[in-house]
Parts: C-alpha cells; sequence; structure tokens
C-alpha cells in the first residue's frame, strides 16, 4: 500500500544540544502557507493551494473514510465535508502538530456522525437506496495492480470479510493503524480514547483476524 | 541464556513498529518458530491493508476523485463568497437622531403604567368579593403535545427529531415502552414481506 505518511523527527533531545527543526511534512507546510494566506486576507491564493492540498490527501481520506462508511456516496460526502471544513477553520490548524493528524480527526468526526445519523435512518425509515455501493468484486483485470489481485484472490476475499466481521470499534482502530498509518497515540487522539484503550483495541483485532483467516483456512 | 519465544502481543508490537530489543532480535533469528510466526502476522497486516486499500480504490476510481476534488473547490469558494459583505456607501447613511426623553414625558407614562395597574388589581378585587358565588376560572394552559409538535414540525431538522426520538427511548421511562416496540414490526420487516 503506498502510504502518504511523512512522520515528523522525534523531538527527544538531549538537554543541553540544540533542538533540530523537525521537518514539516509537505502537507503540513501547505497547510501552515494556507492558514497565512487566510489570515492575511488572501483568500484566493489560499484556495489555490488548497488545491494542492485537496490533492495531496484526497485518496488517503477516501481510503479512510470508505473503511468507516462501507458506502461510496457517504464517503464521498465524509471527504467533501472533511475538506470544506478543513478549509473553513484553517485559522485554527497549529502549526507544531501535523496537518495529518488533525485533519484525519475531521475526517473521522464527520465519518461517525454520518454512520450514526444513518442506522437512525435506517431504524426508523426505509433505506433509500437498496443494497449499499459495494466495490465490485471482479476478477482481476490483465494489468490490475498487486492490491487489485490480491483483492481478486481467495485470500484477499477471506481478509475482507474477516475486517467485515470486526466489531466495530476494533475496525475503527484497525483502519486508522493500518490504513491511515497511524501509531497508537495519534489514533487515540483522532478517536478520543487513551493510548491503552487504542493499543488493547488494535491487539484484539489483530488476534481476531487470525482466528478468522485460521478458521477459514480449515 | 537462552531467550524464551515472544509472546503474541509482542509479536504484534514488533510488527507495529516498535522494533524488537536487541536479545529479541536475536531470538529471532535463531528461533525458526517465532521468526515464521512474525512473518506470518507481517503478511496478514500487510494483506489487510492492501485488501482495504484495494475496496476503497475499486470504488474511488481516478475520475470520481476528481468530480470529488472539484466538488471540494466548489464548495470551497461558494463558502468564501457567503462571507463577503457589501458595505453600504457611508455618504448615504442617514445622520443618527438623538432619541432622549424629557423628564415630564417619563413622569406621564409612568403614571399612566401605574393607573392601568391599579384599575386592574380592583376590578379583581370587586369582582371577588361582589359576586355570591365563585366561579371556576376557565385556565388557558397551553397543550404541551400540541405546542411540541408545532415545534419539532417546524424548526427540527429530521436528523435532530430522529435524534431526540432515540435519546427519548433510551431514557428511563423508555424502559417501559420496549415490550410494546419489540412487539411493533419495523417498516422494511414489513415491506420485505
Amino acid at each position: 500500500m503506498s502510504s502518504t505518511t511523512t512522520r515528523r523527527a522525534s523531538s527527544t533531545v538531549a538537554a543541553g544540544t540544540p533542538t533540530p527543526v523537525a521537518p514539516l511534512s509537505r502537507d503540513s507546510a501547505l497547510a501552515a502557507e494556507i492558514k497565512a494566506l487566510v489570515v492575511a486576507g488572501r483568500r484566493d491564493s489560499a484556495r489555490d493551494r488548497f488545491a494542492d492540498l485537496v490533492a495531496l490527501q484526497q485518496r488517503r481520506a477516501a481510503r479512510i473514510a470508505y473503511q468507516y462508511l462501507r458506502d461510496g456516496h457517504d464517503a464521498d460526502e465524509a471527504v467533501q465535508d472533511a475538506f470544506v471544513k478543513v478549509f473553513t477553520h484553517i485559522a485554527s490548524y497549529r502549526e507544531d502538530l501535523p496537518f495529518e493528524v488533525w485533519f484525519t480527526r475531521i475526517l473521522v468526526n464527520g465519518c461517525l456522525d454520518l454512520r450514526k445519523a444513518r442506522s437512525r435512518r435506517l431504524r426508523w425509515v426505509l433505506p433509500a437506496v437498496p443494497g449499499s455501493e459495494t466495490a465490485p468484486r471482479e476478477p482481476a483485470a490483465r494489468d490490475a495492480g498487486p492490491e487489485e489481485t490480491l483483492l481478486a484472490s481467495e485470500r484477499g476475499r477471506h481478509i475482507a470479510d474477516a475486517v467485515a466481521q470486526l466489531p466495530e470499534r476494533q475496525r475503527d482502530v484497525f483502519t486508522l493503524c493500518q490504513m491511515a498509518g497511524q501509531s497508537a497515540n495519534e489514533v487515540s487522539k483522532s478517536l478520543g480514547l487513551s493510548e491503552a484503550t487504542v493499543r488493547v483495541h488494535l491487539f484484539r483485532a489483530i488476534r481476531k483476524l487470525r482466528t478468522l483467516l485460521e478458521h477459514e483456512r480449515k | 541464556m537462552r531467550h524464551p519465544h515472544l509472546s503474541d502481543d509482542r509479536l504484534i508490537d514488533v510488527c507495529l513498529a516498535h522494533p524488537p530489543a536487541a536479545a529479541e532480535r536475536q531470538h529471532l533469528r535463531a528461533c525458526g518458530v517465532c521468526e515464521e510466526r512474525r512473518a506470518s502476522l507481517a503478511r496478514l497486516l500487510d494483506d489487510a491493508s492492501d485488501v482495504a486499500a484495494a475496496e476503497a480504490d475499486a470504488v474511488f476510481t481516478d475520475e470520481r476523485l476528481a468530480r470529488q476534488r472539484a466538488r471540494i473547490l466548489e464548495r470551497v469558494e461558494q463558502e468564501s463568497r457567503q462571507g463577503r459583505l457589501i458595505s453600504f456607501p457611508a455618504a448615504h447613511a442617514p445622520s443618527p437622531v438623538l432619541l432622549r426623553a424629557r423628564p415630564a414625558s417619563r413622569w406621564i407614562a409612568g403614571a399612566a403604567a401605574a393607573g392601568l395597574l391599579i384599575g386592574v388589581l380592583a376590578g379583581h378585587l370587586a369582582h371577588d368579593f361582589t359576586s355570591g358565588r365563585v366561579l371556576p376560572r376557565a385556565r388557558v394552559v397551553a397543550s404541551p403535545t400540541v405546542a411540541g409538535f408545532q415545534a419539532v414540525s417546524t424548526s427540527m431538522s429530521e436528523e435532530e427529531f430522529l435524534g431526540r426520538l432515540e435519546v427519548a427511548i433510551e431514557g428511563t421511562g423508555g424502559s417501559a415502552l420496549r415490550p410494546l416496540d419489540d412487539l411493533t414490526p419495523l417498516v422494511w420487516e414489513v415491506a420485505a414481506q
């Protein structure tokens, strides 16, 4: 999986040594630039730069949202809302934190809200569209990449089914750690859980996945 | 001293970018069983990520992402436009009018209000004392159901309404209605039949 994650250098330094300047990831640098433009009242220039930021984070955002919502339309809406929110609140972005973590938190909160709203709708009214929009599982095309080939294989299907069987919270944590490449600490900030709780959910998810896949093999 | 086998949790930790300690690394190199367990776990995690990415990418094709990007930028532009205020030309602004109440008019208004109050009170007292029987007073009580329903229908969105409904059901009073709720068929169950 190609990851856009660019981690910052560790800030732990020995006393007395000069603090090394942590290299900003490209998205964080862009976000800081957009914030400066918005604060300076140059919204048009900020919007132009924002297009670059969207391009940088969009695929990752779509993958995360899709894992949360399992529906293309809802994921689309969640991603759009998250980006619009980012631009609207860019003035409150703290440059000392990675943009990715801030953005993921906004996205995840939006996904959770949508999921809640959807479960309410399903409880009280008929679903608008029968059957959610899920990824077609067709045989891999001849020029398909390794990810598509894996998805089309039997093992890929088993893995997808096993992930779908995980309890919601475990799947959320697993998604953020594996898909978004976030550390337990970052996931804890995104989901508002303690780091220890995140680790417990993650370990349980992995153990359960392994059990399910072993069971499948038998 | 021979290092014991690595626990499952430790192996998960190792696979999740927590590098093994020197002794553990040495053990992994020497112990085929642990190395095989680690490799299998790492493969599972990689495959799970790849499968999830492929699932999402099958839905979000490049064209769809391009459309989504265009829509985001359009919405951002709309948001920016909404915030722009056109200032009213200063030359046409009316000159501020100073409204200062004179002391005499204040006294007149105060006296009129006091007179009205005394009149109303006196009327009430006279009615209660002179009538031989006490008539039950008609009370106008706003019906909470009607008012509540009107408020819901006018100012509440569907999401908010369903949210409140759920909160009400999950509350203490809702438990009494639970058997009734269980008996009531759900909309889509009926539709399915």
